[in-house]
């Protein structure tokens, strides 16, 4: 069952406006509240509260085992594909919850794509690749309107002009950052809002790595971009807003991820307020 | 957990060490400068343009120390603040010791020349200002402490105000020309301390901004009276 989410251009809710730096000044256009992610009885992380404000780039940022991928998972319902995952608290995009009964996860993965951390192209052409992003969330145009949809998500990703010309080729035979860039067209391909990445530049090397960043840049024009990252120098470049998870460990050994800072990304890299981002972030305990 | 950046750690407070040991000599060199001029000890003159020729070199070795740094290690939060200020020191610490050969070069060229008692005792009241001035300024960099580091203006106060009444010491030297002269140059010799003083309150905003991580500069407790 599909399910219709309110406008972009809603007001702006109250407690957007406030001042705690968990809130973006701009329209936020996804929120948890009080988010806790389980795996089986394992609580992998507590009680997150953030918001993500429209067309910005908010990166996560923190030491393996904090959660951050988990909450970005969260945020497009890819965990319902994990065996025993379960999340209590709300998850709300436009305001409304995306677990709430009745609504479909392919049309939250519609309106929220999701790039990985290796490309992970088809093993099929790129035109292809590009094409199917679109084709499985109900595509019913011409042949040229697909050849329109495809170029477009192409120039977006900033891979038109190197691909023009062997667009039936396999996907496999472009090199890694240019598989990346395919990515990033097949996820735009069925005009999401949101973009989840997920370490997108971890395998990649510094040019690619930084070509997919100016990439980054352009695309939050329209889009607003979550991103995942151990490159603190990337959230610093790329990011408005930056978020710190840590990790408490408990008697028994168990290590829950939560949400410790949460600012601008200049405050946060220059000045942070607690001492555990400090600490991180200068490599004092790692 | 542990620390993950001992070694870059450790460069930054070897940096620190660097400058701060620049401190103490330029504390030294004022003395030495003020003494060359009031009392005409042309030796404590040239001791001073060599000692500023070791500040220019530390201070050359600390900058591209201190480039490395920044190109290798991207220092961040108060490691990026404390770098911050240790570029200022740097550079401040070497105008410092520029000042104190402006002061030794009037000692030179005043050599044989009458001295003013008065001047010399306001010229030696401001340089023991000053090397207060720096001597807490150094201490509440070593100790962190930005309390002390916001009583530096009104440390200040008194040596632009020695600063601004030297004017009329020098008119009122008497009509005699090689006296004259001499009293001219001494106005020179108390701008010259009246900037230091101002530095060394430059270096405790630093301070405090990397203590507190918000940049502003200290209220001038003198300027409203000017």
């Amino acid at each position: 069952m599909n399910v219709t989410y309110e406008s972009t251009k809603q007001e702006t809710p109250a407690a957007v406006e406030s001042e705690s730096p968990t809130t973006p000044g701009a329209g936020a256009i996804m929120r948890t509240e009080d988010l806790n992610v389980f795996y089986g009885t394992f609580r992998a992380v507590e009680d997150v509260t953030i918001e993500f404000a429209d067309r910005e780039i908010t990166a996560l940022i923190g030491p393996s085992g904090c959660g951050k991928s988990t909450v970005l998972r969260s945020l497009n319902r890819m965990n319902d594909l994990i065996p025993g995952a379960r999340v209590e608290g709300g998850v709300f995009f436009h305001g409304r919850s995306i677990y709430e009964p009745g609504v479909d996860p392919v049309e939250v993965r519609r309106r929220v794509g999701m790039v990985f951390q290796k490309p992970n192209p088809f093993p099929k052409s790129i035109y292809e690749n590009v094409a199917w992003g679109a084709r499985i969330n109900g595509f019913r145009g011409s042949r040229s309107d697909l050849d329109d949809l495809v170029e477009n998500a192409l120039t977006q990703a900033a891979l038109w002009d190197e691909v023009k010309d062997k667009l039936n080729e396999s996907g496999y035979s472009l090199s890694g950052g240019q598989q990346q860039r395919l990515c990033i067209a097949r996820a735009l391909a069925p005009s999401p809002e949101v973009l989840l990445m997920d370490e997108p530049c971890s395998a990649l090397d510094p040019i690619a790595t930084l070509r997919i960043e100016e990439l980054m840049l352009d695309l939050k024009e329209e889009y607003t971009i979550i991103i995942v990252t151990h490159n603190m120098q990337q959230a610093g470049r790329v990011s408005d807003r930056t978020a710190f998870f840590s990790v408490d460990v408990d008697d028994r050994g168990q290590r829950t991820g939560k949400l410790v800072e949460f600012d601008q990304t200049e405050k946060l890299f220059t000045s942070p307020s607690r001492k555990e981002t400090e600490d991180y972030i200068t490599g004092r305990f790692g | 957990m542990s620390e993950t950046r001992s070694a870059f750690h450790q460069e930054i407070e070897d940096l620190e060490r660097t400058l701060l040991g620049v401190a103490d000599q330029a504390e030294l060199m004022v003395r030495k400068a003020v003494a060359a001029f009031t009392e005409g000890r042309l030796d404590l003159a040239q001791q001073v343009i060599a000692d500023d020729d070791e500040i220019d070199r530390t201070y050359l070795e600390v900058h591209n120390r201190w480039m490395n740094l920044m190109a290798l290690q991207q220092p961040v939060a108060s490691d990026l603040r404390q770098m911050s200020m240790l570029l200022h020191m740097n550079t401040t610490l070497e105008r410092m010791g520029d000042q104190c050969v402006n002061i030794s070069k009037m000692a030179l060229a005043t050599e044989g020349l009458p001295r003013v008692e008065v001047i010399r005792e306001r010229l030696q009241e401001m340089s023991d200002l000053v090397r207060a001035m720096i001597r807490a300024g150094i201490e509440s960099v070593v100790r962190r402490d930005a309390d002390e580091a916001r009583l530096l203006p009104a440390m200040d106060e008194p040596v632009d105000r020695l600063n601004r009444n030297m004017y009329q010491e020098v008119v009122s030297a008497g009509p005699d020309p090689k006296r004259l002269e001499w009293a001219t140059k001494a106005m020179m010799v108390s701008r010259a301390l009246e900037r230091v003083g101002d530095q060394v309150v430059d270096i405790g905003e630093q301070l405090a901004f990397l203590l507190t991580g918000e940049m502003a500069e200290f209220d001038d407790v003198g300027f409203s009276d000017v």
